[in-house]
């Protein structure tokens, strides 16, 4: 068991230290993932969506989808816990 | 109404699972009529969304009306609408089974488990219509979570196996998050459409290597490919019935379509083909697979673990499929996805009709069980030949495509495991029907009335009904196979196979 | 080297954090640690995903600074992305935490099923519990 974990974390960390060195550097404003799709939200959140708080603009409207699926989760685990856990009261029967 | 029939197959599903409660709590006997007229909307919704890619072209529906990349998009084409009409098709025949089986096996616990029923179908249907690779994870953790919550309150060693899952799954997910990660530094977008677009000048970077193959590695591991199988068959044999007939031909078959998805949409066949051997390791891997799989099933005694370890050599053919990465191969994978999602939905019903009746379903007690239950188990039978690969059933066809697809390849090897997988399944299939409608009982000569004889003992009509539907939509999906391969499945094929 | 290592400095805490996780939730024998490790593990990679939102030079969090009544009132404000991080990553990550969370809480209930089975969350002893019983 220790020896089998031990081998995937070598392999993975080695996967993952090869993939670093060609990483953009940290805190580069030029880096794809700043420049591609994130200015125009930097630029039009207030406009469009009259949001001050661009993290605010995106969650609830640009990608709220995305939120509508993180309360669902949430839902799910919720009514995944009563499921697993209720027992059943004595007197209470249908 | 039309337009919107892509957004109906979430939101509807998802919208009952919130009131299923509210109901459940009025009145417990409302939520099964409830969840299977719920369930007809996203079926209707995706023949609808089915009919419109074959009549004008794959097409996007943007939500909440933002473009792409920018916001969310349902990107829909053949592979999409084919793989949601699998999954509502299938919900909705399990869910029509499921009455007398949740009654039986949890009375109290009915209102909860229907709510996560719609949250497991929502999940599933979500990852296959979105078109944003951060948006599949979150229904990903939909179906995961409501999965697990189901499959936790099985028979007994159901929690451990449960828990064994959910480290696995969680492994599964967070890798593939990271990947996306990673494909979100060397692009800047997650937008599927838009990420495949800017991917191929960065193919020779180390970072779009190590996101692929942890995108790969993750997908395997919920696809419960071997080596990363472990979790799989406990985690299926030990659930409710009801939830291995509705996760057993589904959960894995929509790990098989997000790794079509990412192998051949958001990367071009040529990165996993080319410039890293991806689908030499996954062929490899699916041979052993289908062997090792078969063998284990061999091994078994229970009836719902034997089928379990099916799954992991039926997905096996699957991932050969793709990874032979030619037409024939791939042609077969995905009709396999249909035809397993029919098979394993036909076989894992008839062990819960089985269990219904019996209160085990240990292999060796099957005895006359042709004469107490002829109808189901002719439905089984229908599915062992399927399993096979005897003609007319889908089995066939789909097995042809990927012995066909091997040949093309010129890789003989893969060839004779088809062939001899084959010959595996017959033993671990017809095991059980030798048992179940040929062997003699033993007379019993110290009774007055030595021959028990048998009266027809079939399961309630809610369950055997679905269980026949299943059958005939394997003899179905046979006979219509051409048609299903011109009309859908050839579209699916990259353009450069 | 130092200075390639100090450029890159995120990624070599997450790895870091996220082979700690990862070792957890294989190698540990008791089913609380997995848990743990799980977290760890996926905190490693929420982490990872903030640190892609960060740009250097200035640039701060992403709520508009000025008036924004103004702002909004005359269309097109000339707004400077550099001054701004990335808000995306951020998004993505309050949705990755609730799903980190969501998992735990499920997993939390289903270690109490299996506390309730075995009277034991040690691997091993329901492994050899599970052998003995044949469950």
């Amino acid at each position: 068991m220790k020896v089998i974990a031990i081998l995937i974390i070598v392999l993975t960390g080695g996967l993952l230290i090869y993939g670093v060195e060609e990483m953009p550097d940290w805190g580069d404003p030029n880096s794809p993932a700043s420049s591609h799709v994130s200015p125009k939200y930097i630029q039009e959140a207030l406009e469009k969506t009259a949001t001050p708080n661009m993290v605010t603009a995106v969650l609830g409207d640009y990608r709220g989808y995305d939120t509508m699926g993180e309360t669902a989760v949430i839902f799910t685990a919720g009514i995944g816990c009563i499921l697993m856990l209720r027992k059943k009261r004595k007197g209470e029967g249908d | 109404m039309a337009t919107h029939f892509a957004a109906l197959v979430i939101i509807i599903p998802l919208i009952a699972a919130l009131f299923v409660p509210i109901i459940g709590w009025w009145k417990k006997g409302l939520c099964y009529p409830l969840v299977v007229a719920v369930l007809i909307v996203p079926l209707i919704s995706s023949l609808g969304i089915l009919n419109r890619v074959i009549e004008s072209g794959p097409f996007s529906y943007y939500l909440g009306g933002w473009a792409p990349p920018w916001g969310i998009e349902y990107a829909i084409d053949y592979l999409n609408a084919f793989v949601l009409v699998i999954i509502s098709a299938i919900s909705l025949i399990v869910s029509i089974y499921s009455k007398k089986s949740v009654e039986k096996e949890m009375p109290e616990k009915v209102v909860p488990f229907y709510s996560l029923f719609l949250l497991l179908v929502t999940g599933l249907l979500g990852i296959v219509v979105t078109g944003d690779l951060f948006n599949v994870f979150v229904f990903l953790e939909i179906a995961a979570l409501s999965c697990y919550a189901l499959m936790a309150i099985g028979r007994d060693g159901a929690p451990f196996a449960t828990f064994r899952y959910i480290i696995m799954g969680t492994i599964g997910a967070s890798f593939y998050l990271l990947g996306v990660g990673y494909l979100y530094i060397i692009t800047g977008s997650l937008n599927m459409l838009d990420v495949a677009q800017r991917l191929p000048e960065f193919y020779h970077s180390r970072v779009v290597l190590t996101a692929g193959v942890f995108m790969i590695v993750g997908i395997g591991l919920k696809m419960a490919l071997y080596p990363l199988h472990a979790w799989a068959p406990n985690a299926y044999a030990d659930a409710p019935s009801t939830v291995s007939g509705l996760v057993a031909p589904l959960m894995t078959k929509v790990a098989a379509y997000m790794m079509i998805r990412i192998m051949f949409t958001v990367f071009k066949p040529v990165f996993f083909v080319e410039i890293i051997p991806v689908t030499t390791i996954l062929t490899w891997m699916a041979a052993v697979s289908i062997i090792v799989g078969s063998i284990y099933a061999i091994a078994q005694t229970d009836l719902k673990k034997m089928l379990s370890y099916s799954i992991v050599a039926q997905i096996g053919y699957i991932a050969l499929g793709i990874g032979l990465a030619n037409r024939s191969g791939l042609t077969g994978a995905v009709l396999h996805i249909l035809n397993e999602a029919f098979t394993k939905g036909c076989v894992f019903l008839v062990a819960g009709a089985i269990v219904y009746k019996m209160g085990s379903c240990n292999i060796n007690d099957f005895k006359d069980l042709y004469r107490k239950m002829p109808f189901t188990m002719s439905a089984f039978l229908i599915g062992a030949f399927s399993m096979v690969g005897i003609p007319p059933t889908c089995g066939f066809f789909s097995k042809i495509y990927l012995i066909m697809g091997a040949i093309n390849a010129e890789k003989w090897i893969f060839v004779a495991v088809l062939l001899f997988s084959s010959i595996l399944n017959v033993i671990y299939f017809f095991r059980v029907i030798k048992i179940a409608a040929f062997d003699e009982v033993i007379p019993d000569y110290s009774r007055t009335t030595p021959y028990i004889t048998y009266r027809l003992d079939e399961v309630p009509l809610s369950m055997l009904i679905p269980i026949l539907i299943m059958a005939a939509g394997i003899l179905v999906c046979g006979i219509f196979s051409p048609e299903i391969i011109n009309t859908v499945i050839q579209h699916i094929i990259p353009a450069s196979f | 080297m130092l200075e390639y290592i100090i450029s890159k400095y995120n990624f070599w805490v997450y790895i870091i954090l996220l082979l700690i996780g990862l070792y957890a939730m294989l190698g540990k024998k008791n089913l609380v640690k997995k848990l743990i490790g799980m977290n760890i593990f996926q905190s490693a990679v929420i982490l990872f995903y903030v640190s892609i939102g960060v740009k250097k030079g200035g640039a701060t969090v992403p709520i508009f600074m000025g008036d924004a009544h103004a702002a909004h009132g005359h269309g097109q404000a000339i707004i400077d992305v550099a001054s701004y991080i990335n808000p995306l990553p951020h998004v993505l990550m309050l949705t990755a935490i609730v799903v980190s969370i969501a998992t735990t809480g499920v997993a939390l209930a289903v270690l109490i099923l299996i506390f309730r089975r075995y009277k034991t969350l040690e691997l091993d002893e329901i492994i050899k519990i599970r052998k003995d019983t044949g469950v």
